[in-house]
């Protein structure tokens, strides 16, 4: 194998990380599915959050039981899920089938759009409780002079969805096209 | 000679190409571009040798001080040069005055203001003496630098990117309300001695009369009839490290954060030194690549590239 020895370890660690993080998300999504279709969308969060932590933090507040924790956990788990084999795929067999790149660049279509708007759903719909309870934040007088302030964070990082997020999928956009016309070439 | 101009596409920019003297130089040929299309002011034309096809190389760009006959190899029937527009471009100077006043205006805003009143504080505020010695150590600072840049920098470039004004601004401007308003807290808390505030300043201040004196240094490699170029840089830090302007400018801020201690003063220092630090490789880069001892070329000498003992 060219490269000897380091070069297979870390085709190996790599193969083994991706394919972990792959089943993680799955687990995620079949448990939000099946939670979903069993219980109601309410009961999504505490089913997959223990799972959900491992493979992603994400902020645990009273928006727990609100629908769009669904929508953000199944756009993010097939995302990752198609992201993580398709990277798997690369390191363990060397190449990736040429649907399994289709659905990496198309997914997203979809998939963006319902994973953006849940997140700023979310973290707007939490807005009132972060404000009161002051969770994470870090008050003056102290010794670094630093302070934190979780609600305008939260405020700040709404903000940045506004040209980050068109600019985001715009890059997706042209990957997309750069990919499936490479693998058309081919 | 008859000169053709093309864009990256192959799209001939000017119908007809150009009828330029045998002697012309790039600047001749830049001026008629932009007296034909009225649109391209020479600062924003990127002219450069075709390349073949499929090749990795890095286009040769025209040095506008060059006669056109250094390029064309002999052929002066038919010439070729590819075009790019470099958008709007504003003058270094410019550029550099507009990023540095803000934190000179911004900062002293936080100082004199009762501004915190607006973020909830209300009542007396009590100045710290090392707040007010922050004050002037910004403020001369940023004096340093907009003074420098009219006195003493010379550029490599007369231009860049209006973009870069907006990114800049925000970087600069940003940081220094961020800075600012944290040091000029009501609730700021000083270091527990005043000899870690005196150290820092005093500190800081060497270091900017040092990196004063590379600039100084760095200035006199350049001519004043100024069109850039690069020399190996001598003399006094510049013997052990290739950036050491870069090096001072850090361990200046260094000083500031250390006379007084808050978390955005470290955060920008961290940055800062991440920027520098890419700068610093790509010069180093530069300077070992184009003095590479051979053909009577100096060798470019084992240099730290920015921060000894680490890189």
């Amino acid at each position: 194998m060219a490269g000897g020895l380091p070069s297979a370890l870390r085709r190996l660690y790599l193969s083994i990380y991706n394919w972990t993080v792959f089943f993680g998300w799955l687990q995620v999504l079949v448990l939000a599915v099946k939670t979903l279709h069993e219980s109601g969308h309410e009961h999504v969060y505490s089913a997959v959050e223990r799972p959900l932590q491992l493979a992603q933090t994400a902020a645990i507040l009273e928006t727990q039981k609100h629908i769009m924790v669904s929508s953000l956990v199944i756009s993010w788990s097939i995302t990752e899920i198609i992201r993580y084999s398709f990277f798997g795929m690369k390191e363990t067999l060397g190449f990736t089938p040429s649907w399994l790149l289709w659905l990496r660049y198309s997914t997203f279509l979809l998939l963006y759009p319902t994973g953006i708007a849940s997140e700023v759903g979310l973290i707007y719909i939490a807005l009132p409780y972060i404000k009161r309870s002051e969770k994470y934040c870090v008050r003056m007088p102290n010794k670094w002079n630093y302070s934190f302030d979780y609600f305008y964070a939260a405020i700040l990082a709404l903000g940045i969805y506004v040209p980050g997020g068109p600019h985001m999928y715009s890059y997706m956009l042209g990957q997309r096209k750069k990919a499936l016309a490479k693998s058309k070439r081919e | 000679m008859k000169v053709s101009v093309v864009s990256r596409s192959g799209r001939e920019l000017i119908k007809g190409g150009l009828e330029l003297s045998d002697s012309a130089t790039v600047a001749d040929l830049q001026e008629e571009i932009h007296r034909r299309t009225k649109k391209f002011h020479p600062s924003r034309q990127r002219l450069t040798l075709p390349l073949q096809p499929g090749s990795k190389e890095k286009p040769i760009i025209l040095n506008y001080k060059k006669s056109l006959k250094d390029y064309t190899e002999g052929n002066t029937s038919n010439f070729t040069v590819v075009f790019k527009d470099l958008g709007t471009q504003v003058s270094y100077r410019t550029l550099f005055f507009w990023e540095y006043l803000g934190p000179l205006i911004l900062y002293p805003i936080f100082y004199f203001f009762p501004v915190y009143r607006y973020f909830g504080y209300q009542g007396e505020r009590i100045i710290h003496p090392v707040q007010t010695y922050a004050l002037y150590y910004w403020c001369f600072h940023y004096f340093k630098r907009i003074m420098e840049t009219f006195f003493v920098h010379r550029f490599s470039h007369a231009t860049s990117p209006l973009s870069n004004v907006f990114r800049n601004c925000a970087y600069y401007w940003s940081f220094g309300s961020y800075i600012a308003y944290y040091v000029n807290h009501p609730l700021y808390t000083p270091p527990v001695s005043d000899l870690q505030m005196k150290i820092g300043f005093a500190f800081g201040l060497l270091c900017q009369v040092a990196n004063f004196y590379c600039h100084i240094l760095l200035r006199n490699l350049r001519s004043p009839a100024g069109n850039g170029g690069y020399q190996i840089p001598r003399g006094f830090l510049f013997n052990i490290v290739t950036c050491a302007n870069y090096t001072t400018e850090i361990y200046q801020w260094l000083g500031f954060n250390i006379a007084t201690q808050t978390v955005a003063g470290y955060v920008f220092l961290v940055v800062a030194t991440f920027i520098m630090t890419n700068w610093a490789l790509a010069k180093h880069r530069r300077l070992k690549k184009l003095f590479d001892g051979k053909e009577g070329r100096p060798r470019y000498p084992r240099r730290w590239v920015i921060l000894p003992p680490f890189l």
